[in-house]
């Protein structure tokens, strides 16, 4: 009995040593191998800070010419700082993964088995603001996994190339769509030439789509929009979407946004319309604008009243002005944070 | 020599702009969290902050507000160097004390004139 009992407790230790000895071995291994990494990282990294810092004026050869194995090391610190460069910096950089057959390894891994490498890929090429990867990487809008439509809607916007927008603003539509705000992002980026296609968009069946849309309209500042994104504001079956015609109006800053704005603001449209209609005038800047807020100081609904206060102080003077003759509370609130203090404090 | 303090978790672009700026003759304080950023303000009192946003421990609108709040550090000059791009970010950094947000991806030649016509203001 005492004999079974030994062995076993001779068998457990065994195997409590075999795995102690087993972790050691491959943390010492991973110690060992990050250390000839960063070794062999750093003569490359430090050419590479030194050929970004020079805006790739020189020192273009010795990268293209670093062996791959030196450059594998670097590589984390390369895409790093691709991701975050822009301007001269940026396309030196550019150039030299170009040289290296990135572009083309990237391209052939956005149709690879592994979700993580067609994130990557779409990644590296969106990084690389490559143009001739949109069409490929609009194929990725609609793929299986959420991580790499995210990925995916993220490259086209740091490619900014307008032709992908009708494609992101189609694949809003999936049955799990990606982030309104990264789309919204995206199409930004995309500038003023995906103008027409968001406008054309307001007329999409889903609300989601439309209440992008206008985000990114207003966003763009996209003034020749505003008689259809007024027809939103008026006409649109969901509320949503009328407070973000409204929101997105007031952005704008457009003479044409004022008059659909101030329509807005009286019943029968909803309160919650009516606030966001208060709080886009004061955005707007028009002084045309104070007379009809101030006739809103009063409004029986808190927050319309709140909104027409707090939009008269951003119209400056003239809305002051205003807020002073009216003694509510609403007013002094409104005024009282145009003291340098109580801003400081908030 | 003009002291600049730079404070960024991302080793690569601290380093890159530390190179960059000392390129153009600064000298450079390189920092790699919020916290060390506030302790090296105080004791080097740098003429200018290059601060990232975010950061472990204290984020950069953190130190920012921490800079301003101290006389003897409220005068320097603070540039807020982020990824976040929406406008709501960077109405916080302003409201926060900085006197310029530049947002990823950056030009570090942009950066460094930026950070040369901030210096040039203040002097005049």
């Amino acid at each position: 009995m005492f004999a079974v009992f030994g062995v076993a407790i001779l068998v457990l230790l065994g195997v409590l040593v075999g795995t102690a000895a087993g972790i050691i071995v491959v943390r010492v291994g991973r110690r060992v191998r990050g250390k000839r990494r960063a070794a062999l990282a750093a003569g490359p990294r430090r050419a590479l800070l030194a050929f970004v810092a020079e805006n790739g004026e020189e020192g273009s050869e010795d990268l293209i010419a670093i062996p791959d194995d030196a450059w594998r090391a670097a590589l984390p610190a390369a895409l790093g700082l691709l991701g975050k460069l822009r301007g001269d910096a940026h396309s030196a950089l550019v150039s030299v993964f170009l040289h290296r057959g990135a572009a083309r390894a990237a391209l052939a891994d956005l149709h690879a088995r592994s979700a993580v490498r067609r994130a990557r890929a779409a990644q590296l090429l969106g990084d690389l603001e490559l143009r001739e990867a949109v069409p490929q990487i609009c194929e990725l809008l609609t793929d299986r996994d959420h991580e790499v439509r995210v990925v995916a809607v993220r490259a086209l916007g740091r490619i900014g190339d307008a032709k992908a927008a009708w494609r992101m603003i189609a694949s809003l539509d999936l049955r799990d769509p990606v982030p309104s705000l990264l789309a919204t992002q995206a199409l930004v980026q995309m500038g003023r030439g995906a103008e027409v296609t968001l406008s054309a968009a307001l007329d999409h069946p889903q609300a989601r789509v439309r209440a992008v849309c206008l985000d990114a309209l207003g966003l763009l500042g996209a003034t020749g929009a505003v008689s259809r994104m007024a027809r939103v504001l008026a006409d649109d079956d969901i509320l949503d979407v009328r407070v973000a015609a409204a929101t997105n109006l007031g952005r704008l800053g457009a003479r044409g946004a004022l008059q659909p704005l101030i329509d807005s603001l009286d019943p029968p449209h909803p309160d919650a319309l009516r606030a966001a209609a208060a709080r886009a005038l004061g955005d707007l800047g028009a002084p045309a604008a104070v007379p009809p807020l101030a006739a809103h100081l009063d409004d029986g609904e808190f927050q319309i009243a709140h909104e027409a206060a707090h939009s008269l102080r951003r119209l400056g003077p003239p809305g002051i002005a205003a807020l002073k003759e009216r003694d509510n509370d609403h007013c002094r609130e409104a005024l009282a944070l145009l003291q340098p203090d109580l801003v400081g404090a908030q | 020599m003009t002291v600049v303090l730079v404070a960024d978790d991302d080793a690569d672009i601290r380093d890159l702009v530390a190179f960059k700026l000392e390129q153009a003759g600064f000298e450079v304080i390189a920092v790699e969290d919020g916290q060390t950023a506030v302790e090296q303000a105080r004791s080097r009192q740098p003429t200018l902050a290059v601060l990232d946003v975010s950061m472990p421990g204290l984020s950069g609108i953190d130190v920012c507000r921490m800079l301003r709040a101290e006389p003897a550090t409220a005068g320097i000059l603070i540039i807020m160097l982020t990824a976040r791009v929406q406008e709501q970010d960077v109405e916080g950094g302003f409201s926060a004390g900085a006197d310029d947000y530049v947002t990823k991806p950056f030009s570090p030649r942009e950066l460094v004139s930026r950070i040369q016509a901030l210096l040039s203001r203040a002097r005049a």
